[in-house]
């Protein structure tokens, strides 16, 4: 396949899949045809055109049940696979992602923790502690250019413990109302979407990927190690501290708005380097491209084959283990350890 | 020629163990300069300090007048410090032309623009490496991917540049090579400092040249044949004897064994 007939799979199918994400639900099958009849309604609608005032039902669950639901997936899935890219990129260690450096479990906390006490933003107490976790996971591990990959994916091991933990107790201290609450929404869980979730996701998430994506040439620098890029005359350090905080930020806003979906980070840079390559100039795209697709995906299974739903994060590791362990055996995955 | 870096009482120590003891030594500019030495002598570090990667030393190093600690890279109006170390391991299989483009990365903001691309096509073809462009840098023999790195830290067009062993990988054809691209950098203006452990490659291609031991750094007298001879001897304890070439000494060491 020719590397424009890949690029432009990667602008249109995330539309495709959008557009037939719309179609499907619990409700039932909307036709393409009437879909598309419906989409011309809606359009109308928004400038104020008589005719089309009318609602019907399927009207409304399109609009305030699927759509919110499927923007909110697809920005969820696009966060953690460019947040999941970018920190294997800058910890130059294929077997890291926002779950394995604690920064899932910590902004996990931190939100629960803004569920039962008042007053705190969600967004903002996700983020704090989503930071706190991944540089204490870094501090923990860091030995210079020694490093070590294993180290490092041990000592987020222990910090996510120490979130978890943390998140039992606050578990343990709540009323009953709020911990079905927090149990629920910790599993991964799409099906609470609405606009207001939207509306709060948005603009951290949206412009967290853009700010990622002004830094995608750096990335293939920071990637080649911090004496490499000193050897060239730029100092790592800042744009490190920047980039890790804006991976965080998205991070922490995916988490706090749909729960904890593991594996997912890890994966999906996975699967847009053996399309795509390691580098990061087009990485940083493809990551937003397929991870807000694949999720998309992954949630309209679980809507439409099952009769009940199914917590999204349970499935992203039911599917996803399977195919990063062939990924892993077929050797397609392209590190040296 | 005026001297353009300028090492004064540097001392420095990994804990009790001193590596460095008062070091005083100047460095002139638009020169070849060449620091031999045995292995673990402290080549290194002093490499490290002079790179700006160690910063935990005492003493004075400048460069053009400016403290080294003040340099900062990323910014036009000061020297451009490029640096090539000897060991480098990479985890991602960055195509070479990818990894030779982001020695352009301290200028350009966002994204690499025309410019880089020709001085990334120009150093590769330099080096006769232009048909490994799309090769994963990780698939590389030793030596080509030393002269990959060594293209990386050209394509920013250095005013300064540190080596550190840069021929160690390298067949006669390749070291051949690089010696002379580097005499011809330094024709253009380029300072160049190398830490090198062969002689008389040292001693056919450099200006100006110092020997590392009892943690300082002693100027070699090339031009006087005996002189050079006694200190390389200390130096490495080897015996050596001498052979003339090209108004040049160069060093052959003595069998014990005949």
């Amino acid at each position: 396949m020719g590397r424009r007939v890949k690029v432009l799979l990667l602008i249109l199918t995330p539309f495709v899949v959008l557009f037939f994400s719309l179609s499907l639900g619990s409700t039932g099958y909307v036709g393409i045809l009437d879909l598309a009849h419906y989409m011309w309604m809606g359009i109308q609608r928004l400038f104020g055109h008589e005719l089309a005032r009318a609602t019907t039902d399927i009207e409304t669950i399109l609009w305030q049940v699927r759509l919110p639901r499927i923007l909110l997936t697809f920005m969820v899935g696009a966060a953690l696979a460019v947040s999941g890219g970018v920190l294997q990129a800058i910890f130059r260690n294929p077997i890291v992602d926002p779950f394995s450096l604690g920064i899932s479990s910590g902004a996990a906390f931190g939100a629960a923790l803004s569920m039962l006490i008042p007053f705190i933003p969600i967004n903002l107490s996700a983020f704090l502690f989503g930071i706190v976790a991944v540089t204490i996971t870094y501090f923990v591990s860091y030995a210079g250019a020694r490093t070590s990959m294993i180290t490092m994916v041990l000592a987020g091991m222990i910090i996510t413990g120490v979130f978890t933990a943390f998140l039992t107790v606050l578990q343990y201290l709540s009323d009953p109302y709020k911990l079905q609450a927090i149990v629920q929404w910790t599993m991964g869980n799409l099906h609470t979407a609405s606009w207001d979730k939207v509306q709060t996701t948005f603009i951290p998430i949206i412009g967290g990927l853009f700010a990622i994506a002004t830094f995608r040439w750096k990335l293939n620098l920071l990637a080649l190690g911090d004496q490499e890029a000193m050897a060239v005359g730029v100092n790592p350090r800042n744009i490190k501290f920047i980039i890790v905080g804006l991976a965080t930020m998205i991070t922490a806003s995916a988490v706090a708005s749909v729960g904890m979906i593991s594996l997912f980070g890890l994966i999906v840079p996975h699967i847009s380097r053996i399309f795509f390559g390691p580098n990061n100039q087009i990485g940083v795209f493809a990551n937003m491209s397929i991870g807000g697709t694949f999720l998309l995906l992954i949630d309209d299974f679980s809507r439409a084959v099952m009769p009940f739903e199914i917590p999204v994060g349970v499935f992203t590791m039911i599917l996803g283990a399977p195919l990063f362990i062939y990924l892993m055996r077929k050797n397609a995955v392209n590190w040296n350890a | 020629m005026k001297k353009l870096i300028q090492i004064h009482h540097l001392s420095f120590s990994f804990g009790k163990q001193q590596v460095l003891a008062e070091l005083t030594a100047d460095f002139y500019g638009e020169e070849l300069t060449v620091i031999l030495g045995r292995n673990g002598s402290g080549k290194s570090t002093l490499f490290n300090i002079l790179s700006g990667m160690e910063r935990h030393y005492k003493g004075e190093v400048l460069f053009a007048d400016q403290n080294r600690k003040d340099i900062h890279a990323g910014k036009k109006n000061t020297l451009r410090i490029g640096f090539m170390t000897q060991f480098h391991q990479t985890t991602f299989p960055f195509t070479v032309f990818d990894v030779v483009l982001t020695g352009c990365a301290a200028f350009s903001r966002f994204a690499p623009r025309q410019v880089d691309f020709d001085l990334v096509e120009e150093n590769l073809r330099a080096f006769q490496l232009w048909h490994l462009k799309d090769k994963p840098y990780t698939a590389l023999s030793g030596g080509e991917r030393q002269l990959v790195l060594l293209c990386r830290i050209l394509v920013q067009q250095p005013n300064v540049l540190l080596l550190d062993e840069p021929t160690n990988h390298l067949d006669l054809h390749y070291q051949v090579a690089v010696m002379e691209h580097l005499k011809r950098l330094v024709q253009s203006g380029t300072t160049i400092v190398c830490v090198m452990h062969d002689p008389n490659l040292a001693l056919l291609y450099g200006n100006r040249f110092y020997v590392m031991q009892d943690k300082k750094l002693h100027l070699l007298e090339e031009k006087d044949p005996v002189a050079l001879l006694s200190t390389l001897e200390k130096t490495y304890h080897v015996a050596l004897t001498n052979v003339q070439h090209d108004g040049r000494t160069l060093i052959i060491p003595k069998r014990k064994h005949l």
